[in-house]
């Protein structure tokens, strides 16, 4: 018992390091943050004047889409979209061999890495993202605890297997040293395919019937439905649980992939 | 006509050192087409469900689109140095710049090109060619013309919007983020009618940072849209040397950044 709470507290100093890392880049939080406004503002715009438009019901009133894209800007940074360069970087640099020696987890450090940048984002960005927004738009906010409950759940799942994707997509470094390519590629598919564009609601049936066989939908789609109440009963059982089976699946593939990548390493130089 | 020839001597430096990473390069183009064919997509999905966007129909909008893109494209293509510039001034790099027999802005513009942009070069030319094969434009040499001018103008505002971010570096060390509010989110924003926006965004974007004027106003006068919004046509003719006038103001702003350089040491 006393050695599962040591190595609990290890991970959770690397998480605490990480949440500080971020901590030095306030200026360019505060530039993010004007940023995740403008597009919000944007993306706003554009919506209201298609509603404006259109006569037929829609599955989302403009309300609601106005609150999915807050929602979306809010948790932008927590999308498996930015972080993750550094394992990238420590299997290029050949610093990798040094971070093996040590008695620690490889994938449980990054794992603690990417939650404590998640933490960061969620305080410094996702939280004042959203509540300037409650500012100037008119923002639902859920009245049920259970919603809120389910939501809170969802979005820890999202948030869970961000982390687990960012370290997959990653630990490729181990065959193609650059990810440029690769992470592009699937930042394509990520974006596209977890609603952060248009909400899935919105797509047409069959293109939205693939998102629903895809894990993406989970880290963007799932939590935001919930929020609105779209989902409920035992839909968010079964959506929450469609979440879990993915993450799972993803820190189940990342960890091959590591142990793969371990056999083929090859560190130049000294 | 020695800095032209010096010039593509540079870019032909350049586009080799890119080609030596050929298989990076290719998965690079590949993404990168991935990205831009997702995004014009997400704007067809929204018309299939709401079919129309304040009177504008799908290839109008994706006239506009191509238009940006392209500007866009090119911009990041050929002035890449200027947008990545930072990095001398952190490095220290612009000493030896300042030292050269050269002016420090053509050195700087010349520095890098980024040949990987071809592929979102291409994806917004495509856009640009289906929204004109679906839209009924009577083309003139007039028009035609008209368009080249726009698209360069549109060029020279993107670069504007470099050189901006660049000279903040004499003051700031690291580039001011903020500046991509107005490149990716001026070719986000100017992929759609002006008309959707707010009045004081669409002022701001038109007399302060002329994006209107490269792209939405051109879009008006080819599209033949020019009657139904009331504005002066005059106006809308000349609107595209805004962008020129724009790259001028920013050169100028160049010129008197350089003069307050520190150097960061070495």
């Amino acid at each position: 018992m006393k050695s599962l709470y040591l190595t609990f507290h290890v991970y959770l100093a690397f998480a605490r390091k990480s949440f500080q890392r971020q901590m030095q880049y306030r200026i360019a939080n505060l530039a993010g943050l004007t940023t995740n406004f403008f597009f919000l503002l944007v993306q706003v715009f554009v919506y209201t004047a298609f509603y404006k438009t259109s006569t037929v019901p829609q599955p989302l009133n403009i309300d609601d889409i106005i609150t999915y894209f807050v929602l979306c800007q809010a948790s932008l940074m927590l999308m498996p979209l930015w972080g993750g360069r550094e394992i990238a970087d420590t299997v290029r640099s050949g610093s990798v061999a040094l971070q093996l020696t040590k008695p620690v987890d490889f994938q449980a450090y990054w794992f603690a890495d990417e939650c404590g940048r998640a933490c960061y984002y969620l305080l410094m960005r996702g939280f004042p993202t959203f509540l300037i927004s409650l500012l100037f738009f008119k923002v639902t906010i859920p009245q049920q605890p259970s919603v809120l409950l389910a939501f809170t759940v969802s979005m820890m799942l999202a948030i869970f297997m961000s982390a687990t994707i960012t370290i997959t997509i990653f630990s490729s470094a181990f065959w193609t040293l650059d990810t440029t390519g690769i992470s592009g590629i699937s930042a394509s598919v990520i974006t596209f395919f977890s609603g952060m564009l248009v909400p899935i609601a919105l797509w047409p049936e069959w293109l939205a019937h693939i998102a629903g066989w895809l894990p993406f939908s989970g880290l963007i789609d799932v939590p935001f439905s919930i929020y609105l109440g779209k989902v409920t009963g035992i839909e968010v059982w079964h959506a929450v649980g469609k979440q879990t089976a993915w993450s799972l699946f993803f820190f189940g593939f990342g960890r091959i992939l590591l142990a793969r990548g371990f056999s083929r390493l090859v560190i130049q130089g000294g | 006509m020695y800095h032209f020839s010096l010039y593509f001597h540079f870019v032909k430096l350049r586009i080799r050192s890119q080609m030596e990473y050929r298989l990076s390069f290719v998965i690079e183009l590949f993404a990168q087409a991935c990205i831009s064919v997702i995004d014009f997509f997400m704007i067809a999905l929204l018309f299939d469900r709401f079919k129309e966007l304040a009177g504008w129909s799908l290839w109008e909008v994706g006239f506009l689109y191509g238009m940006i893109g392209i500007c866009f494209a090119v911009a990041e293509m050929i002035g890449r140095g200027i947008d990545t510039f930072q990095r001398s001034v952190v490095r220290g790099d612009f000493d030896t710049m300042l030292v050269r027999p050269l002016g420090t802005f053509f050195q700087v513009f010349a520095h890098e090109f980024l040949l990987r942009r071809i592929g979102r070069l291409a994806q917004a030319m495509v856009v640009l060619f289906i929204a004109n094969s679906q839209l009924t434009i009577d083309w003139s040499f007039v028009k035609f013309g008209y368009l080249l001018i726009s698209l360069a103008s549109g060029t020279c505002f993107f670069i504007g919007l470099f050189v901006i971010g660049a000279t903040s570096c004499f003051w700031t060390v690291q580039s001011i983020e903020v500046i991509n509010i107005f490149t990716h989110g001026g070719v986000f924003m100017g992929s759609y009618p002006f008309s959707i926006y707010r009045w004081w965004f669409r002022h701001f974007f038109t007399f302060i940072v002329p994006l209107a004027c490269v792209n939405y106003f051109p879009a008006l006068f080819l599209l033949g849209k020019i009657e139904s919004l009331g504005v002066s046509p005059i106006g809308v003719q000349l609107a595209p040397f805004a962008g020129f006038l724009f790259l001028g103001i920013t050169m100028l702003f160049w010129r008197w950044g350089v003069l307050h350089y520190q150097s960061t040491g070495h």
